[in-house]
């Protein structure tokens, strides 16, 4: 797989750039800025100073950011210790403050999280097998408490199989989210005993205080997924596996106390469909409604297609107060031609990146398309050799859609924006496997959506997706950052693009509604940056 | 042919009413205009003394010498080359004078080779080159009270380069990097494992600590020295005194009154949105602006001027007991007017410079405190449509700040807006401005051309 995997990217690289993800890109700066002109006879003081850039990142409150780190080896003090800095920069790239400190030379930063007011950094020693949390004040000093997590031998392995070990630069397993001025909630693969499971911990920023849940009965394997909170209860959706093999796990709403940490509810979400739900929005009317897919309630997750889109309020006991459903076929259909197998004309499947719902109540699913074809360089290699271990088809993934739904969760509208198709040579066998299940490997294993990211502000009058594409026109050849924004009830589009006077230029998040553009120029050794907004 | 005779009365109409409408077309602003011959003169002596400079050097760090000059020269030549140094006739006549009535009260400065300048840069600065070009920037002219004040400023510059003091820093520095015991020290580091970050940041705050103090004592010797020559020249020593009060306070000080952006983009058919400058959530909001790690002590220490106060400590019984001057003695009205004057200057010069949003800024300030009210409001139009078409092409960045720390508190909030507005939103904005001052801004030179883009931008939604 993973040879495949690489002859694919080559062949990609030409055909179709990808937009350089967060960190890399920061690396880049960080060794830009450092070039120095180093004297051929005597020694300057830049070139005796040793720095190594060990992690950085962006700072969000939510999605939107507001700020980066930089986190690296300041100095060596003996064979076990390292001096670091943590260098804080706010959203404008201003340096905001600089904090040196002595400690193993196992550390590195793991994640961090904005809620309004402080800031949490996850600290990991990977010889002792801790993790530390620290808070930052608004005033730029840290607090006089830390949290501390000492992992044990199993648990360690299981984190290394997950947590650890994936280059997770779409950030889908970072899990520190912000709790307006008060904490951070951190959701995290944990193992128990013999159980495979999560556990959720509450961090208070105001004074220490946590607590920590984690389910162990009645499965052998847990997967939560921290929705949200609302009214004092946090939300979590849970998948409880009698075992390790089982594929119709079972679904429930975990509803747990904001203070204490104590279960409240578990509702199954089993119902005359199995629901999935992706998120939870408080809306107008004052409630809580989660949403996302819905299944046949016999359906397996990791292969049959979603039905469409499911809406349900929720109390804070774990009422559901409405469920709404909207099917590809009967809904959806109205506004796309769709099949009742939820494909698209000239589309194919919809993978849904994202759901988010706006102030005015509206509700947007963002997708991208994509559909088996036929490879030739798979079939001319099978003809070649049985054993070539491609296969006859390919996935071409297609364009970026959006589907409106109104504050009463009814299908309005759908747009489909199109975009260059790119394509990904799969492994022999994959013949054989499911449309959605396709659609997962293409996210998770192959990561080949152009799809980026999706940013709301804080009051969810505004949203930004962003995506690449690539561009062959008569003007212009090369790849584009492109976005789809909502401000004020009304679409629009923009596009970036990232081949300039510059010998290269990047393109990174930045605040909701804007993007980082570093342009480099070699022959001045020159890097500049500066915010954009995307219109 | 009544026909023919028509249309050619039309014609005549109209070539008449073309011409009659163009010599009424007023200019927003009549700008200084600089002498390019003066400017190339200052340039060819100032790259003359540097190939002096570099061609008498010894052989002893002759290479970090002359990449230093070289350095300075480029810093000068960029100076006189652009359009940041003032050679307008008036402007530069008056400074010269002002030059030539303390050189002749001073016969030690004659023989010297200055080229005093004004600039057009912002900040409230005034600066000696160290090879004869002496600055006083538009930024620091526009808030001195009288020429007392001004003499002072130059004096004290005088004195830095009657004094070497430029030349014998770079000397010491060069020396200092270069000496045996520095290189020792960091061969000596570069080889070492542990710890060597530590002891080169001690060795850095070290020879810090040495340079600022160094500084500090050759600001007080300008001071003295600048005491020395203005005592004769005439002008009121107690300039000194009020100027260095004002640099105290320079940097949080306005010539005009402090912006507000609703009283000039709110109108009834496109009313101000407060979320384009309500504050938002950001990292270390409460963060004191001297979030330094130092030590008040070591802050102190690593200042390059004195105190204000301790400055004026120093030179107080010396003002009491000089002889009484004068505030003004060459010209008080032009004085006033070209700090009046500067300011428009100085605003222009930022959008020639690129900087948008500090022209925008400048602009706003005149328009609401009632000052060059023609020039601000043609400004603001043009730098609107430039800001609109920047933002299209992703460029907006370039030409405008972005909200910092230590900026003035009424322009980080006009920042904050410029970082909201939408596309859609400028055009609106530009489109309702222009409209409301369209009739009186249409005799002068440039606004109905920003008029017109304003309309069309406003068109494309």
């Amino acid at each position: 797989m993973n040879s495949i995997k690489q002859s694919t990217k080559k062949l990609n690289t030409n055909f179709k750039q990808k937009i350089i993800h967060m960190k890399k890109p920061l690396v880049i700066i960080v060794m830009l800025l450092s070039i120095v002109t180093i004297h051929s006879q005597t020694l300057s003081i830049d070139n005796v100073r040793k720095a190594a850039l060990r992690t950085s990142d962006a700072i969000k409150e939510g999605s939107d950011v507001k700020g980066y780190y930089f986190f690296y080896v300041s100095d060596k003090i003996d064979k076990n210790t390292n001096e670091y800095t943590l260098r804080i920069l706010d959203n404008n790239l201003k340096v905001l403050k600089d904090v040196k400190f002595q400690d193993s030379k196992y550390v590195t930063i793991l994640e961090s999280s904005f809620n309004g007011t402080d800031i949490i950094f996850l600290f990991y020693d990977s010889k002792e097998k801790t993790f530390e949390y620290q808070v930052y004040g608004a005033d730029g000093n840290k607090k006089p408490f830390n949290y501390l997590r000492v992992l044990s031998k199993k648990e360690q392995k299981f984190l290394d199989a997950t947590y650890l070990s994936f280059d997770d630069e779409d950030q889908t397993l970072k899990g520190l989210y912000p709790l307006d001025g008060k904490g951070f909630i951190s959701n995290m693969p944990s193992r128990e005993d013999k159980d495979y499971t999560f556990q959720i911990d509450y961090f208070s920023t105001e004074k220490k205080k946590q607590w920590t849940y984690t389910p162990t009965e009645g499965g052998k394997k847990f997967v939560g997924d921290y929705l949200g909170y609302f009214n004092g209860v946090a939300y979590i959706e849970v998948l409880k596996f009698k075992s390790m093999t089982d594929q119709k796990p079972d679904s429930y709403i975990l509803g747990l106390d904001m203070e204490t940490g104590k279960q409240l509810f578990e509702k199954t979400t089993d119902a005359k469909y199995r629901f999935y739900p992706a998120s939870i929005s408080k809306l107008n009317d004052g409630r809580a409604y989660i949403y996302g897919e819905y299944f046949d309630v016999n359906a397996n997750i990791s292969k049959d297609k979603s039905l469409g889109f499911a809406f349900w309020g929720i109390d804070e006991k774990g009422k559901i107060l409405s469920e709404k459903y909207c099917s590809w076929d009967l809904d959806i259909g109205k506004v796309l031609n769709v099949s009742a197998k939820g494909k698209i004309d000239d589309f194919g499947y919809l993978y849904v990146h994202q759901i988010v719902q706006m102030a005015d109540g509206n509700i947007y699913a963002i997708g991208e398309g994509y559909r088996k074809v036929a490879s030739a360089l798979g079939i001319a290699s099978q003809m070649m050799s049985r054993n070539s271990g491609m296969s006859t088809i390919k996935i071409k993934i297609t364009d970026m859609a959006t589907i409106k739904f109104d504050k009463d969760f009814n299908v309005k509208e759908a747009k489909i924006y199109d975009k260059s198709s790119n394509t990904v040579e799969l492994a022999s066998g994959m013949e054989f496997v499911s449309a959605p299940l396709l659609g997962k490997l293409v996210k998770y294993t192959y990561g080949e959506f152009d799809y980026s990211y999706t940013q709301t502000n804080k009051d969810f009058t505004s949203f930004t997706v962003c995506y690449s594409d690539y561009e062959r026109g008569k003007n212009y050849k090369g790849s584009t950052f492109n976005s789809i924004s909502y401000n004020d009830g009304k679409i629009t589009t923009d596009k970036i693009k990232t081949k300039s006077d510059a010998t290269r230029s990047w393109v990174l998040p930045g605040k909701q509604g804007q993007v980082l553009v570093l342009d480099y120029y070699k022959k001045d050794k020159r890097l500049d940056t500066h915010l954009e907004k995307l219109n | 042919m009544p026909a023919t005779r028509i249309i050619l009365t039309l014609l005549l109409h109209l070539i008449i009413c073309q011409a009659v409408f163009s010599q009424q077309l007023r200019p927003v602003y009549n700008f200084q205009k600089d002498d390019t011959v003066l400017k190339r003169a200052y340039y060819e002596q100032a790259l003359q003394n540097k190939n002096k400079l570099t061609g008498s050097l010894g052989s002893n760090y002759k290479k970090d010498y002359q990449e230093i000059y070289e350095a300075r020269f480029k810093e000068v030549a960029s100076l006189l080359q652009s359009n940041r140094s003032v050679t307008d006739p008036v402007a530069h006549n008056y400074l010269q004078s002002i030059l030539k009535n303390i050189l002749d009260a001073n016969p030690e400065l004659r023989s010297k080779d200055t080229r005093l300048l004004f600039s057009r840069d912002w900040w409230p600065n005034a600066f000696s080159m160290g090879e004869g070009t002496l600055v006083v920037n538009a930024g620091l002219m526009i808030f001195l009270d009288n020429e007392a004040e001004l003499v002072f400023v130059i004096c004290h510059e005088l004195a830095h380069f009657y004094l070497d003091h430029s030349n014998k820093a770079i000397k010491k520095n060069v020396e200092t990097y270069n000496s045996v015991a520095f290189q020792n020290e960091l061969k000596r580091l570069s080889k070492q494992e542990y710890g060597a970050g530590q002891q080169l940041d001690e060795m850095i705050k070290k020879l810090e600590f040495g340079n600022r103090r160094h500084s500090r004592e050759n600001e007080t010797e300008a001071d003295r020295f600048a005491f020395m020559f203005m005592k004769n020249t005439g002008f009121d020593c107690n300039g000194i005194k009020t100027c260095l009060q004002l640099l105290d306070k320079v940097d949080d000080s306005l010539l005009y009154r402090s912006i507000d952006p609703e009283l000039t983009f709110n109108f009834s058919s496109y009313p101000f949105k407060k979320k384009w400058i309500q504050k938002e959530s950001a990292i270390f909001s409460q963060m004191s602006n001297d979030n330094s790690p130092l030590t008040k002590k070591e802050r102190d220490s690593l200042r390059t001027h004195p105190d204000c106060a301790v400055r004026i400590s120093f030179l107080e019984d010396s003002i009491l007991k000089a002889r009484q001057g004068e505030k003004f003695i060459m010209n008080k009205t032009l004085f006033l007017q070209l700090k009046k004057d500067f300011f428009v200057e100085m605003a222009e010069q930022q959008f020639k410079s690129n900087n948008l949003s500090r022209n925008l800024y400048y602009s706003l300030q005149m328009l609401q405190s009632g000052e060059n009210t023609a020039y601000a409001m043609f400004a603001i139009a043009r730098g609107l449509n430039i800001m609109h078409e920047s933002q299209k092409n992703h460029k907006l960045g370039i030409i405008t700040d972005k909200e910092t720390r230590g900026y003035p508190a009424d322009y980080n909030i006009l920042l904050r807006m410029l970082d909201r507005l939408r596309l859609e939103e400028i055009a609106n904005i530009n489109y309702n401005f222009c409209m409301q001052h369209k009739a009186e801004m249409s005799v002068y030179t440039g606004f109905n051309n920003e008029f017109n883009k304003a309309v069309n931008q406003k068109t494309q939604y």
